[in-house]
């Protein structure tokens, strides 16, 4: 690591001080990794350590030292605060011009992976966290396709592009969607027909469009 | 302080009788286990899932005033869910989601995402139980201001 990550306080330095655009997106990724993975214990955390303040009027008095356990759920509420706040900033520290969205998803991907595997039997093709990406024009008419019961060569034939890249967007999808098999990807259609119909918000250049 | 009819969240003396039923979709159990804990002191009654299946069934077999949902989950995502909820019933949904997910230059916005599909507040992680309370009251008012009355 650089010297910059040393210090905290100099997070707006180090945006400029990149040294090459694999290391902001590996930094990048490893920012996002950990706010991520400490997103929701930072969330019980402050929740648990602010009820502890609001119901301090419970606690005894201070002992000879003068220290109350009043005083003591204060500072750790502050210092709770603190952490949130600083887990923000080095989250934010580390945005680049490159695809943020797809580097969180990587990330929380691998510690997803490394947290629950041999967790309640859970395999790995299982525990892959899915559908942050949205999908492309191209996979959900891939999509449609297979749900109708096409082949990769038919596929490929109605799209006229080759079955390897009907495979390709197909895995890629399945991928997406956390979809093990076509049983799983019909479930999916069932449940949720805006996944394959093309005007919904599926995709952020689609809302951003809109917005404009 | 912030009543807003009946099931508002604020503190209420009575904790026999829940004033309200909430259920929290989210893959970190850690996070539904103190919400539980934070609405428990407001008498609120707090159910977990920690998919976007299991919540759904949930919330077709049982009835809830108000539900949480993360929108970053493995298996069916919380947009997916928040989608199909709200096609099913008028109940609020409130949207979670963490770091970076907040307006930003270029990261997609999510939580506006959740919004287009239905959500009626959302929040960001890691919130005080304030600013969930405040959610909470958020996503009442905007069903009853919608629905007439949410019973």
């Amino acid at each position: 690591m650089t010297k910059g990550i040393s210090n905290a306080d100099q997070a707006d330095e180090m945006k400029i001080g990149y040294p090459s655009v694999e290391r902001a997106r590996a930094a990048n990724e490893v920012g996002a990794a950990i706010a991520h993975a400490l997103n929701g214990p930072l969330t019980a955390l402050l929740l648990y350590v602010s009820d502890l303040n609001q119901n301090s009027d419970r606690f005894p008095a201070g002992d000879s030292d003068g220290q109350s356990l009043k005083q003591v759920a204060e500072n750790a509420l502050r210092e709770t605060e603190r952490v949130c706040f600083l887990m923000q900033r080095i989250a934010d520290a580390f945005e680049t011009p490159l695809q943020e969205e797809t580097a969180i998803a990587q990330g929380r991907e691998v510690i997803r992976w490394l947290a629950r595997v041999g967790e309640d039997g859970e395999s790995v093709e299982h525990a892959t966290p899915v559908a942050q990406e949205p999908l492309t024009a191209r996979e959900r008419e891939v999509l449609r396709l297979v749900i109708e019961g096409c082949t990769n060569k038919e596929g490929g034939k109605r799209l006229q592009i080759s079955y390897r890249t009907f495979e390709s967007h197909r895995a890629h999808l399945m991928r997406k969607l956390g979809a093990k098999n076509a049983v799983d990807l019909l479930k999916l259609a069932l449940l949720m027909p805006e996944t394959l119909s093309d005007t919904p918000p599926t995709d952020a250049t689609s809302i951003k469009a809109v917005q404009a | 302080m912030h009543v807003v009819g009946p099931r508002a969240p604020g503190e209420v003396s009575n904790p026999a009788k829940p004033a309200y039923r909430v259920l929290v979709i989210d893959d970190d159990d850690c996070v539904g286990a103190a919400i539980k804990v934070t609405l428990a002191r407001r008498n609120g009654e707090t159910e977990l899932a920690s998919r976007a299946y299991a919540g759904i069934e949930a919330l077709e077999s049982s009835r809830f005033d108000v539900v949480l949902v993360d929108l970053f989950m493995p298996g069916m995502s919380g947009l997916d869910a928040i989608s199909y909820i709200r096609r099913q019933s008028g109940i609020p949904i409130i949207a979670m989601s963490g770091f970076r997910l907040r307006d930003s230059r270029n990261s997609i916005d999510y939580l506006g995402m959740a919004m287009q599909r239905g959500a009626s507040a959302c929040i960001c992680k890691p919130f005080a139980p304030q600013q969930l309370i405040e959610a909470i009251d958020r996503s009442f008012l905007l069903a009853s201001s919608t629905t007439g009355s949410m019973q």
